[in-house]
């Protein structure tokens, strides 16, 4: 458990809750409802581990800009996601995001329906559907269909002159309650979000996922590129259960709207 | 020829012969279900292999289409009509094109000629796709595979081979050409406005047999390279009988839109092993990097667009 401050006590219309603060900013104080020891009550799998079996999206504005904003015509405005609110660029990687910035419009591959990747594919704000089995987990992502398997089989990633992924090579394990995913084997052609924050092949991410409660997933990713930044660094958003009535993961293959209008129904006649 | 045997379900073709390919060595028993005319047709019956915890019999795994690939739908083996290079092309390698009696049957198994029974219109759309597949002269001649686009029902089934996952109450097809998720808790299809590639699909087991609704097919993707096409009205029945490393898709499609009846669509496949080999067709996997275990397969992420820009160009040009 990490430490956090219990900065106050009240009681709502009944119910208990407890305001805490973190004590260093990267502590996650989420950690304080869960006592040492205590089983979180989350969905669990017949081998004992959390089962994330369903659908889920971050309702974050972390898609369009994961640093700090004020509100601008293509973005509503953000708190930021990134522990220290900076991305540490290494200054001509700044440059680059700059102008990364500034052709947005233009550049960013979602526009063309590319596979977002990872971690972006996780709070792009449309929902993914988790399916889960004790050898792995299956990201099924609304946005252009895209599948992801989280292998927990104790397999390593590909040796070798590896092929280079959309969505990365996911190796995860248990540590408790937390499934842990090592993500290699990038390629540099995806965004870290809509405002041209961006990634090299030499990507590696870290993610932790872990429950809050049932309805809640704190997902956190740790971006390591040393072509890139000049240090590793973190983010971190809450996902959230869909529960709205007959939700369902419907096929988003976006990227045949430039061209599907060629595939009319034939119809009778010339 | 096609005759159905005396339940009126088992596709008992006349060339072909039913038969154990486990006895024969992999690559030539791979060669063998391409090419020639053996396959293992499983009858609709008990399960008796090994079952989930939710009770679903246990059929996860990389499949294959057993004959042949979507070049020709109702001609599996024929290669396609009006290629240039005289069937010295069909599908991966030079081959010559049997006689059609020395070839796999029909993927229509009923009615017995083999054809699906389109209305004159609707056949003559087909002909006219088919007539221009070599030289598309406009957008709607180009398959809409060749963009990466969706390959829809049942054209997915006899294109890559494919992986099944089930989850409780859930049985999921990872394509090449996209996904099927079908749920299996009897909720109803989405609503009819709502139109997709690969439709929406809703099952239930009845002994082997996995029984699925499909509904909700926007009737883009086409059955094959010859032009054959459902419309927006499509209702599609699939029941896929599972065997031991076997099984039989049987489909009813009904559309009075444009057909004159319902038909029947039969498919063989077969599961992939670490036995087969990896030919970039059936067994696109990758050998598991798990030092101090057993060799096993996994599948890598199949994403197809992002690589494709010379189609995905043609798109955006805008053809006339």
């Amino acid at each position: 458990m990490k430490a956090c401050r219990i900065i106050g006590r009240g009681g709502v219309g009944g119910a208990a809750f407890v305001l805490v603060a973190a004590l260093a900013a990267n502590v996650g104080c989420a950690d304080a409802v869960a006592k040492p020891n205590q089983r979180l009550d989350v969905p669990r799998t017949k081998e004992g581990r959390p089962d994330l079996t369903g659908i889920w999206q971050s309702i974050s504005t972390a898609d369009f800009d994961l640093e700090p904003h004020s509100t601008r015509k293509d973005a509503p405005p953000g708190a930021g996601v990134v522990e220290g609110d900076v991305i540490p660029y290494k200054p001509e990687s700044l440059k680059k995001k700059q102008e990364n910035f500034a052709a947005r419009d233009k550049l960013d591959p979602r526009l063309q329906c590319f596979t977002l990747g990872v971690p972006r594919d996780n709070y792009y704000p449309e929902p993914f559907q988790i399916l889960q089995r004790p050898r792995d987990l299956t990201l099924i992502y609304e946005f252009g269909n895209s599948v992801r398997t989280i292998h927990t089989n104790a397999t390593l990633h590909p040796e070798g002159d590896n092929p280079e992924f959309w969505l990365g090579d996911s190796r995860g394990h248990w540590e408790g309650d937390t499934l842990v995913v090592d993500v290699t084997d990038f390629t540099d052609k995806t965004w870290l979000d809509r405002s041209g924050n961006f990634h090299s092949d030499a990507l590696h991410v870290i993610e932790r996922w872990r429950f809050l409660d049932k309805d809640h997933i704190e997902y956190s990713a740790t971006l390591e590129d040393s072509k890139v930044f000049t240090r590793p660094w973190k983010l971190s958003v809450v996902l959230y259960r869909l529960k709205d009535r007959n939700i369902q993961l419907i096929e988003n293959y976006c990227y045949t709207l430039d061209y599907d209008r060629y595939y009319p129904l034939p119809k009778e006649g010339p | 020829m096609i005759r159905p045997n005396s339940i009126g379900r088992v596709w008992l073709p006349a060339v072909m012969i039913v038969a154990i390919l486990t006895a024969l060595p992999a690559a030539q028993a791979d060669a063998q279900m391409r090419w020639s005319s053996v396959v293992t047709i499983v009858p609709e019956g008990q399960w008796k292999g090994a079952r989930l915890a939710d009770g679903q019999p246990d059929i996860q795994g990389v499949w294959s289409n057993d004959i042949a690939n979507h070049d020709n739908f109702t001609d599996p083996q024929g290669g396609i009509p009006g290629d240039p290079s005289k069937g010295l092309n069909v599908a991966n390698g030079a081959r010559k094109v049997k006689p059609r009696s020395e070839r796999a049957p029909s993927r229509v198994s009923d009615p017995e000629d083999g054809q699906v029974p389109f209305q004159p219109w609707a056949r003559a759309k087909q002909q006219e796709l088919l007539a221009n597949f070599f030289n598309p002269t406009r957008p709607e001649y180009i398959e809409p595979g060749a963009h990466c686009a969706p390959a829809g029902v049942p054209k997915a089934l006899y294109w890559h081979g494919y992986e099944i996952r089930q989850f409780p109450g859930v049985v999921l097809f990872l394509f090449n050409g996209g996904t099927r998720i079908i749920y299996l808790d009897g909720r109803p299809h989405l609503p009819e406005t709502i139109k997709l590639w690969n439709a929406d699909s809703r099952g239930h087991w009845e002994g082997n047999t996995l029984v699925v609704d499909v509904a909700n097919n926007n009737a883009k993707a086409r059955f094959g390279r010859t032009g054959e096409f459902a419309s927006e009205n499509v209702h599609i029945v699939e029941r896929y009988a599972f065997g031991e490393g076997h099984y039989t898709y049987r489909a009813v499609f009904t559309d009075p839109t444009v057909y004159t009846r319902p038909f029947t669509v039969t498919i063989p496949a077969h599961l992939i092993t670490e036995k087969d080999p990896q030919d970039g067709w059936h067994n696109e996997q990758e050998w598991a990097n798990a030092p101090g275990k057993a060799p096993f397969f996994e599948n890598y992420e199949r994403i197809c667009v992002e690589n494709n820009h010379g189609h995905g160009a043609l798109a955006a040009a805008g053809a006339p």
